[in-house]
């Protein structure tokens, strides 16, 4: 066993409903090293094994809303094997635009009332319900807000989604 | 080497249509690989082809400066959260937003059974070492004198049959219970039901499954 194995483990391991792989510190732990320079070394170990999986059609990515490694399908791999999760709901997915928007510029938080304004509707918690039952987001009745979880992170490919968004804009300009 | 020489010259001649594609607004060099056109040219370098290899090094390099120019102007679009907004307020469709999220998603690989304690067993299993493997030691063949036959059993099937009718007739009308009452032994009780289903199926006894009665 190598480090390599123990990695392929943990950046493929699921710790709950909504958490894949591993943050950097964690993987320091795990692998209980002791040297300088730790995120050069993380970063040799990631691009190392990125070369052994790439020809399996894996990759490793990083999910920004939760900090962790982990162990993806490649883009063109997924959009072969994964349904997009939306499909034939484009209403579902203009919320969730929404919400992104709305949680991303406020620190993960959104107010629903916020979201309402964007989405130009009266009543968007049904969407919202239906976005919190496939785990995406959490909602705070009481405060009238929501929080997105760490999954979208690890589904959606969000710097891929800004830049393709900010292309748009700039071909509108 | 006259190939390698013909191969500079094509990589200069792509570099050059990438540049007038970009200039027209055909394509955004932002949405182009520039790796491969540099492996291209590493890999086309010879003594014999110096001169065109270098100014199409200098040609690509020039395309990479340009493609540097463009992500920097698009991170500093991308810190102007307002234009997502202004975007929402143009009014786009649900299916326009939709599309947006199009070659986005992402499977994440995640499989149960590859845990650590799997890799350890299968790392035990596989790396235990062999005993000497097992040999099969044949038996000699000894000639013997006595003939050895099959035990044959001393009634023949249809006669133990009509031995247990014989027992049980006077029973009749009767439950399949009483039938059994008395046995002891689950495989006399086996071996006698078996008779029982075939005086069934003889005729010489009859049953009613209403009153779960065996009669004659």
């Amino acid at each position: 066993m190598n480090e390599f194995t123990i990695l392929v483990h943990i950046l493929s391991k699921k710790t709950d409903n909504f958490e894949i792989g591993a943050t950097k510190e964690e993987i320091i732990k795990i692998l209980n090293y002791q040297g300088k320079n730790e995120s050069v070394y993380i970063q040799n170990l990631i691009i190392h094994l990125s070369n052994y999986l790439e020809p399996l059609g894996l990759q490793i990515r990083f999910n920004p809303l939760s900090s962790r490694w982990y162990i993806a399908f490649e883009m063109a791999t997924s959009d072969l094997i994964y349904a997009n999760p939306f499909e034939g709901k484009p209403r579902l997915a203009a919320t969730l635009f929404c919400v992104l928007i709305c949680c991303l510029k406020n620190t993960g938080i959104g107010k629903i009332h916020d979201i309402e304004k964007l989405r130009k509707k009266k009543r968007v918690i049904d969407d919202l319900k239906e976005l919190r039952n496939r785990g995406y987001i959490d909602i705070d009745d009481k405060l009238g807000q929501v929080r997105l979880t760490p999954l979208i992170g690890y589904q959606l490919d969000l710097n891929k989604l800004l830049i393709k968004l900010t292309l748009k804009l700039n071909k509108q300009r | 080497m006259e190939e390698s020489k013909d191969l500079s010259e094509e990589i200069n001649k792509k570099i050059e249509d990438i540049q007038l594609k970009v200039l027209s607004g055909e394509i955004s060099l932002l949405d182009f690989e520039l790796v491969p056109i540099f492996e291209n040219i590493k890999n086309t370098l010879s003594i014999s082809n110096i001169n065109k290899s270098s100014m199409a090094f200098k040609n690509g390099f020039r395309l990479l400066v340009q493609k540097f120019e463009e992500l920097k102007i698009l991170i500093n679009s991308l810190d102007k959260r307002d234009s997502f907004l202004h975007y929402l307020k143009s009014n786009p469709d649900d299916s326009e937003i939709y599309q947006l999220f199009n070659d986005c998603w992402v499977k994440p690989f995640s499989i149960e059974s590859l845990s650590l304690n799997f890799l350890n067993y299968s790392n035990e299993k596989l790396s235990k070492e062999r005993g000497i493997p097992i040999t099969i030691d044949h038996l000699d063949i000894i000639k013997v004198k006595q003939n050895f036959l099959l035990e044959v059993p001393k009634l023949k099937f249809t006669e133990k049959i009509m031995n247990f009718y014989n027992i049980i007739k006077n029973k009749f009308p009767c439950s399949f219970d009483e039938i059994f009452e008395n046995e002891q032994d689950q495989v006399e009780i086996y071996e006698k039901f078996v008779y029982l289903l075939h005086l069934l199926q003889l005729n010489k006894i009859k049953y009613e499954k209403n009153t779960n009665t065996l009669y004659i």
